[in-house]
């Protein structure tokens, strides 16, 4: 007799991890205060608070791949992203700011808060080269943690989300009852 | 002394460059691990290389075991400034053949210290 697998079965050992499981908000905000001090400026202070991003934003990102796969992202106003940039930059930055010059800045910046989170979770994984555009979607819910603060008044988002979907419910029915090693997700 | 700051982000390039300057150093820089080799090619053979892990074209990696099976480069002193914290990076990296290992996020301080540790802070900046 042939069966497919419809995918409706998963066993325990299927269990993807999630990323409020690996990190906290604490940790994430812990990291990229720390790389602020060091890359913008030891007087830069980020406030825990949450306030509405402006219309106009730029989001740089680093993937991380392994056994939780997902991408660290900030994201913030555009002037924002220009102003770290500057701050990075500090004496060497030039009178007229290039884009290529604002995503340089603000994509290391990712890649430091990110390389710092990569190393916060267990296993070993990898870094991709940092990005700048529009952040990689959501896919689950319920895989981010985000700590939105406030830098110089303005609003910046840093999340480590998830890039996989959420995994499949599965509903025991009469015909299809759950088996041991199987569990609902 | 002389300093080849190796990162593609011109961003990082820029800040570790500053740093090395304010200790006298002489610096060139490059984008990345072919570059970084290109300069040595040339005959510029600097003292200590600063080199980013994560990379296109070449990473630091493959740049620090390139340097290393050179032994007309033996004397040249390899600094890994990269954002992997990770402690098997960290190995792989010191037994692929760097010296010292930043970890990003660092100061200007933490960079001192390293050279200090390397004896490769200039005379008059030591004293």
């Amino acid at each position: 007799m042939t069966t497919t697998d419809t995918g409706q079965r998963r066993r325990s050992s299927d269990h993807r991890p999630l990323i409020p499981s690996l990190i906290d908000e604490a940790t994430v905000l812990s990291i990229a205060e720390e790389a602020w001090l060091a890359l913008v400026g030891e007087d830069e202070v980020l406030v825990p608070l949450s306030v509405e991003l402006p219309v106009d934003i730029m989001s740089s990102w680093v993937d991380v791949v392994g056994p939780w796969t997902g991408s660290v992202v900030l994201t913030t106003g555009r002037c924002t992203a220009e102003a770290l940039s500057r701050a990075l930059l500090r004496e060497s930055a030039p009178e007229v700011l290039e884009i290529e010059d604002v995503e340089d800045a603000f994509g290391e910046i990712a890649n430091v808060v990110g390389g710092n989170v990569k190393a916060a979770l267990t296993g070993p994984s990898s870094l991709s080269l940092p990005q700048v555009g529009n952040a990689p979607v959501v896919r689950n819910p319920a895989d981010v943690c985000r700590v939105d603060v406030v830098w110089r008044g303005e609003p910046v988002s840093i999340s480590v989300q998830g890039a996989l979907p959420p995994l499949p419910v599965l509903r025991p029915t009469p015909q299809n009852p759950l088996r041991e090693n199987e569990v609902p997700l | 002394m002389r300093a080849l700051v190796i990162d593609d982000s011109r961003a990082m390039r820029r800040i570790v460059s500053s740093i090395l300057i304010g200790l006298g150093y002489e610096i060139r820089d490059a984008g990345h691990g072919r570059e970084g080799l290109d300069v040595l090619d040339e005959g510029w053979i600097p003292d200590l290389v600063c080199v980013d892990w994560n990379m296109p074209v070449m990473d630091g990696l493959q740049f620090v075991s390139a340097v290393r099976s050179n032994p007309a480069w033996r004397s040249v002193t390899i600094m890994m400034v990269t954002s992997e914290s990770e402690h098997t990076q960290i190995v792989r990296a010191l037994a692929a053949g760097a010296h010292e290992y930043v970890i990003k996020p660092f100061t200007a301080d933490a960079i001192r210290d390293k050279l200090a540790l390397l004896g490769l802070l200039p005379q008059e900046v030591a004293l």
